[in-house]
């Protein structure tokens, strides 16, 4: 140990303002995670204030308001639909751009499908106002112009899911499809030649070879997905809908209920919810690495 | 014969691949640019038109008058959001850059005895982190981050993914020019400066561009941390205009109360969307070809 240090003490000074970040930022903050047991108040402090076990997180699933089953289901519905257009979608335009041979098109076609994920959400929120806005928004114009009845759209919260999964889903196209593409081109252009002397249409070659191919980084990716599964993505939820409290319980996902929670209901009760997530994060991402080190010939997700 | 036959018909079949993906990566490049078109179109639009006749994909009556008014009215603030969100941009990917680069340089070398003991110690944080409020708790009770730059920096100065992302690429030097280094007498910080990331110039570049688009785009630490407008960066001078207007298009807000929040115009709204991705536009041209090639080169796995 001693002769380790003192061959690389450099290399070890080089990674610790990593570890003393992680240090503060992450680890002094397991400390906190004390609080979902107790009824925490700024006079007693964290490890002074009254213990009260699992109350809180009991409170989360069995409050009155009903929130907690709701956020909960709100977050596995928005990242379920999220998880599937957002595989299928980039999926078929890695295909199809393999098809595509003319590189003026092909340049054109990246740049501009690249180009949402370089938006914050906020900038998404403005171009969704613009879509959906009651007076003045395309939606509504197209809808008046074949004689339909217009929409209220920031007062209707049945609409506001499908929205934000079309968002995600656009945001994150282009970028999740150079990830597939980076993927096909990796494989070996031989297999493509021996179909084609076997007579296999592209289509075919698709079904036959691309897909299957495919296959090991969907399951990957997915099993990423899944890990994360209970974590709503706070930005893109606060970005569409700020805090319009209309469309607020429709489209409300764990993170942004903890957020809006922790003025009113408290530290204690909102660390329970954040405890409980981790604690389910936890447990997908240990399943899903067993998996993925089956399929993945024994190297896992991390 | 049969043969010729059976070629026409697989070529048919080919066409209309070829003809789907043409028509599909079209559609989808279009759908990618189309809403951006049209924010840019209304900002450039005469309002008066546009409240009347409603979002437009072409300008309705070209003006500037919009971002005239815009910075004759507001320039202060809007100028002071922009500085904000430069420096943030600039200090926070600098001082990113430095910490993850050292980190990911240390833990590519294999000789390192405990490289495997740090690299779990980081991965754990993605595993299991704390959740919002602790987190929360020390950076405001112990770090003091609170209408300062600190506050808008220090969250974001180090992602783990990133660091692992950057070690794929140290991973790939050869290893041999790191030992003549050493033989001839250089420190490992000499090595990383002069060796590593010259060597690893596609990897600085996407790492370091993630970074900066993250703080370009953060408007969440200020969400949290921030109430100050002369700490508002440009994103979250933004999401507070489009979260009134979205509070009182849901009808909610009495009509009283409506009346006191000046409402920006519709042209202004989409104005500030344009002012805060204008530079990401001017330089989007110039980075995407790296972002693409640093995301295919460095985020599959396999």
């Amino acid at each position: 140990m001693k002769r380790e240090i003192k061959r690389h003490w450099q290399l070890y000074l080089m990674c610790l303002p990593t570890i003393i970040y992680l240090i503060m930022f992450c680890y002094i903050p397991y400390g906190g995670l004390w609080m979902a047991f107790t009824d925490y108040n700024v006079v007693d402090g964290i490890f002074g204030s009254k213990f009260v076990g699992l109350q809180n997180i009991r409170y989360f699933f069995t409050g009155s308001t009903g929130m907690g089953l709701k956020v909960i289901a709100n977050t596995l519905i928005i990242n379920f639909w999220g998880l599937i257009l957002g595989t299928i979608l980039p999926i078929t335009i890695a295909i199809c751009f393999k098809d595509i041979n003319n590189r003026f098109f092909k340049k054109i076609a990246q740049s501009v499908m690249f180009f949402p994920y370089f938006l914050s959400w906020v900038v998404v929120g403005a171009i969704i106002y613009a879509f959906f806005s009651t007076s003045t928004g395309i939606i509504n114009q197209w809808l008046a112009g074949v004689g339909a009845e217009t929409v209220r759209w920031y007062a209707e919260p049945k609409y506001w899911k499908p929205i934000i999964i079309i968002a995600d889903v656009w945001k994150w196209c282009g970028y999740n499809s150079i990830i597939y593409m980076a993927a096909l081109a990796n494989f070996d252009s031989s297999l493509y030649e021996a179909a084609q002397v076997d007579g296999a249409n592209r289509f075919e070659q698709i079904f036959y070879i691309t897909l299957p191919l495919l296959k090991p980084t969907v399951i990957i990716l997915t099993l990423m997905s899944i890990g994360r599964i209970f974590f709503g993505d706070f930005g893109m939820i606060y970005g569409i809908v700020g805090n319009n409290a209309l469309l607020y319980d429709e489209v409300a996902v764990i993170d942004t209920y903890v957020y809006s929670a922790m003025r009113t209901l408290g530290f204690s009760y909102t660390t329970a919810i954040g405890l409980f997530q981790s604690i389910m994060g936890l447990i997908l991402i240990t399943i899903s690495n067993h998996f993925a080190k089956k399929i993945n010939e024994g190297e896992g997700l991390f | 014969m049969a043969k010729e036959k059976t070629r026409i018909k697989m070529s048919a079949t080919d066409k209309a691949v070829t003809v789907f993906s043409y028509i599909f990566i079209g559609f989808i490049a279009i759908v990618c640019l189309l809403p951006l078109i049209m924010v840019v179109s209304v900002s450039v639009s005469n309002n008066t038109s546009v409240v009347q006749k409603g979002y437009s994909i072409l300008p309705r009556d070209f003006t500037l008058d919009t971002y005239i008014y815009l910075f004759a009215h507001s320039g202060m603030r809007i100028l002071r959001s922009y500085a904000v969100t430069i420096f943030v941009t600039i200090a926070g990917t600098a001082l990113a850059m430095v910490i993850t680069s050292m980190c990911s340089f240390a833990l590519s070398i294999k000789s390192l005895k405990y490289r495997n003991v740090i690299a779990y110690f980081c991965n754990f944080t993605i595993i299991f982190s704390a959740g919002l409020i602790p987190w929360y708790y020390v950076c405001v009770n112990w770090y003091g981050f609170s209408n300062n730059f600190r506050a808008l920096i220090i969250p974001q100065i180090l992602n783990v993914f990133n660091m692992f992302l950057l070690r794929t690429y140290f991973e790939q030097v050869p290893v041999s020019l790191y030992e003549s280094a050493r033989m001839d007498g250089a420190s490992y910080f000499k090595i990383w400066s002069s060796i590593a990331v010259p060597l690893t110039k596609t990897g600085m570049m996407t790492v370091g561009m993630m970074y900066a688009l993250a703080f370009w785009n953060d408007w969440w630490n200020a969400l949290m941390f921030v109430n100050d407008r002369d700490y508002f960066p440009l994103q979250y001078y933004l999401y507070n205009i489009l979260s009134n207007v979205n509070a009182i298009s849901s009808g909610r807000v009495p009509a009283g109360a409506a009346a006191n929040i000046a409402l920006p115009t519709e042209t202004v709204k989409m104005a500030v969307t344009i002012v805060t991705i204008g530079p990401i536009i001017f330089l989007y041209p110039f980075v995407q070809k790296y972002f693409v090639n640093g995301i295919m080169t460095g985020a599959v796995k396999e």
